[in-house]
């Protein structure tokens, strides 16, 4: 288990607690960004995630939108119809040829992700690419080449990290504010086909890449991916090995891939990570639980509660806490700008995120790619986040326990 | 066969019945249509912290808000709806519903200043923006944002190639595609005794009441935004019109006390009794409803009975 210096941790954690202090409500006062800054930016793929990311990027003011493409004219227009002064390309490599974009966000299916964020690196720009990164681990890899050696910023849509209520939570976990971690669970609930349909059924199969098992990662992939980057980012650990198994619960439609999965990832330390994903039922949605010998971290990301154990040491920021009953526990509620929000006697207010988890992750590529800060999660921990992802689905699917070498996780030389 | 799926948002029900042939790609189209009602939720709310919404009121005084097309229509849908109702509708009167006691938790951004004077909502259709005059604007969208929702999944089941649908919220606001088989539309019946029952066809209805939400003093939810009044918890109002937007806007509006201009005066005279008049622009029809014998706001919906097939 990786060990920390206490101090060094509190010392991070009070930065963190300071940078976020700086988050909420203060964005009229304080511009994250340099009055007048500019950003011409484009995106490929213009599906949900890609509209998402569009409706974010309306709201930040450096972001210039000049361009969407999608192959799917359906899409196209509906991308469009997000933002003004957009033109709209069938054709990527045309729109990164006329538009030469400065930044570009990659919105493909997953398993197309790799051929825009080679060209769009080629062509010179910065590249937000959404995770998963890729759905084998030749194509990881070689994102991650190419990021290495493009000289340009490169971001993985892993929106954990850029996630204010998640800085804060890392940082009390790795303060020891519930001591040594000893379990963790995850999940991911939703009730849903993951089907998608259109007016022309022939359109159907390229629509359905997600239940295609020779293209897609599945639940482990598409979702776990995100979360088992939490867990690599707050323990600073990769896993070891991973064993589960897969069914069809309730869509069973056709489809040969699985909607309901459970698995066990091994981290160092012989902790273990129990993480479930369902398609058949949507009970207490998307979350990460930590257990600590000192307490319990569970975060929702657009929320997070801090459950102590009763001989845990009581702390001087906890006469600010708010507090929210679960049945017998009682959480203290992770609000990112407690100290400002208490100071003006509206700490209730601040329960939430005051923008979706996406916004975050964006303004972070932004910020990173106009003021050259690093981006929080880099190809290469997309990559070993992907890779887990892509393993953990193998696990499931052969039902055999699959060790995970640790030279997956090396940076590509 | 007949799908019906459902999801809760808005503070309120959501169903869809959907039929067709095959039930796969019916479950499917429906779900397209729920994720667009979420997603209007997560943009619209104004108790979700995240909301575009939120993020309008914290900010939309001191810059413009970059709009997506839906939104930006749905703000000028409810700009006309005000001047249109002569003022009987407005959607900036949160702060005052808020200082009634209703909406408590709700993001409204900063409070007026005492004395300063009414903003306004300014939106720039070249831009694509919102933006309010003065701080102290804050805007709530619990008259026209469930309307807006429904014609929004309603695109989406048409996208999506359904052609014979209903899609209510909170069974107050109901949107029609196509016909069920050999019937000339959806069956749709008002609340009230001696109520009438609306045939919709590609087309939208909603109600509304002020006795679902009421204050400790009887108060109800309408406010008369020209006379800070509330309106009256005996009356029901009904519109049926193009779009489920305009319905549920208008339906607001006539209960806070609208009387267009363009109204027949017999029709005027009938409200608080049964009775029914076009509103001009849109052409919604209206219908202001008999005091009910029982509380009940609800519209019942009946649709055909489920057919066997795969589910």
């Amino acid at each position: 288990m990786p060990t920390t210096d206490r101090r060094t941790f509190l010392k991070h954690a009070t930065r963190a607690l300071g940078t976020l202090a700086l988050v909420p409500d203060l964005s009229l006062a304080a511009p994250r960004f340099a009055r007048g800054a500019k950003l011409d930016v484009a995106l490929i793929g213009a599906g949900r995630q890609g509209r998402a990311i569009l409706g974010e990027l309306a709201k930040l003011e450096p972001a210039s939108i000049v361009a969407v493409s999608d192959i799917v004219e359906s899409r196209l227009s509906s991308g469009l119809r997000r933002v003004q002064g957009a033109e709209g390309f069938a054709d990527y490599r045309e729109m990164l040829e006329r538009k030469k974009p400065a930044a570009v966000f990659v919105a493909t299916p997953s398993h197309l992700h790799v051929e825009p964020c080679l060209a769009a690196l080629a062509a010179g720009a910065h590249v937000y690419c959404e995770g998963p990164l890729a759905t084998t681990v030749a194509d990881c890899q070689a994102i991650a080449q190419a990021a290495r050696t493009a000289g340009r910023k490169f971001q993985t849509g892993m929106q954990g990290r850029s996630n204010p209520i998640y800085q804060l939570a890392r940082g009390f976990l790795r303060s020891g504010a519930i001591r040594d971690v000893v379990s963790l669970r995850a999940q991911f609930h939703k009730k849903t086909s993951w089907r998608m349909t259109a007016s022309d059924p022939a359109d159907e199969a390229a629509l359905n890449w997600r239940l295609d098992p020779a293209v897609s990662t599945g639940l482990l992939g598409e979702q776990g991916t995100h979360q088992f980057d939490v867990v690599h980012w707050f323990l600073d650990a990769y896993p070891t090995s991973v064993r589960g198994a897969a069914s069809i619960q309730l869509h069973a439609d056709g489809r040969t891939l699985a909607d309901t999965v459970a698995c066990e990832l091994l981290f160092p330390g012989e902790r273990r990570l129990r993480y479930e994903a369902t398609l058949a039922n949507s009970f207490d949605g998307t979350y990460e639980l930590f257990h600590g010998t000192m307490g319990a971290i569970k975060l929702a990301w657009t929320a997070g509660w801090l459950f102590k154990e009763a001989d845990a040491p009581t702390q001087g920021w906890e006469v600010y806490a708010n507090r929210q009953q679960f049945a017998n526990e009682q959480g203290i509620t992770l609000i990112a700008d407690a100290t400002q929000l208490a100071a003006q006697g509206r700490l209730k207010e601040g329960v939430g995120l005051p923008e979706p988890p996406l916004y975050y992750a964006i303004a972070d590529f932004l910020a990173a790619v106009l003021e050259d800060r690093p981006v929080p999660c880099p190809a290469e921990e997309g990559k070993r986040a992907a890779v887990v992802g892509i393993l953990a689905e193998q696990a499931v699917r052969t039902g055999e326990t699959i060790p995970l070498d640790p030279a997956l996780f090396l940076a590509n030389e | 066969m007949i799908l019906r799926q459902a999801t809760f948002a808005m503070g309120t029900r959501f169903e869809l019945v959907l039929a067709g042939e095959d039930g796969v790609r019916l479950r499917a189209a429906g779900e397209a249509a729920l994720e667009e009602i979420e997603e209007q939720d997560r943009l619209l709310s104004l108790f979700h912290r995240s909301s575009l919404l939120a993020r309008i009121n914290r900010t939309a005084h001191a810059t413009p808000v970059r709009l997506d097309a839906d939104t930006f229509e749905l703000f000028a849908t409810a700009l006309a709806v005000e001047r249109d109702a002569g003022g009987a509708f407005d959607v900036t009167v949160a702060w005052r519903m808020r200082k009634e006691g209703f909406h408590p938790g709700s993001q409204l951004g900063p409070p007026p200043r005492a004395g300063a004077p009414r903003g306004r909502i300014a939106l720039d259709p070249a831009a694509r923006t919102v933006s309010f005059t003065t701080p102290g604007v804050a805007v709530d969208l619990g008259g026209i944002a469930k309307g807006h929702a429904l014609d929004l999944a309603a695109r989406a089941l048409r996208a999506a190639g359904i052609r014979t649908a209903l899609l209510h919220g909170g069974t107050s606001a109901a949107v029609a595609i196509g016909a069920p088989p050999g019937a000339p539309g959806w069956r749709v019946a008002l609340p009230g005794r001696g109520a009438p029952v609306v045939v919709l066809r590609d087309a939208a209805l909603s109600v509304s009441a002020a006795r679902g939400r009421t204050r400790s003093d009887g108060a109800g939810h309408v406010l008369d935004p020209r006379t800070g009044g509330f309106a009256p918890t005996d009356l029901t109002t009904a519109v049926h019109a193009p779009s489920a937007r305009l319905a549920d806007a208008w339906s607001t509006a006539l209960l806070a006390g609208a009387r267009p201009a363009t109204l027949d005066p017999a029709a005027t005279a009938a409200l608080g009794r049964a009775g029914a008049w076009t509103v001009a622009g849109a052409s919604p029809v209206a219908f202001v409803l008999p005091p009910p014998r029982e509380p009940a706001l609800a519209i019942s919906i009946s649709c055909p009975p489920p057919t066997a097939g795969p589910s």
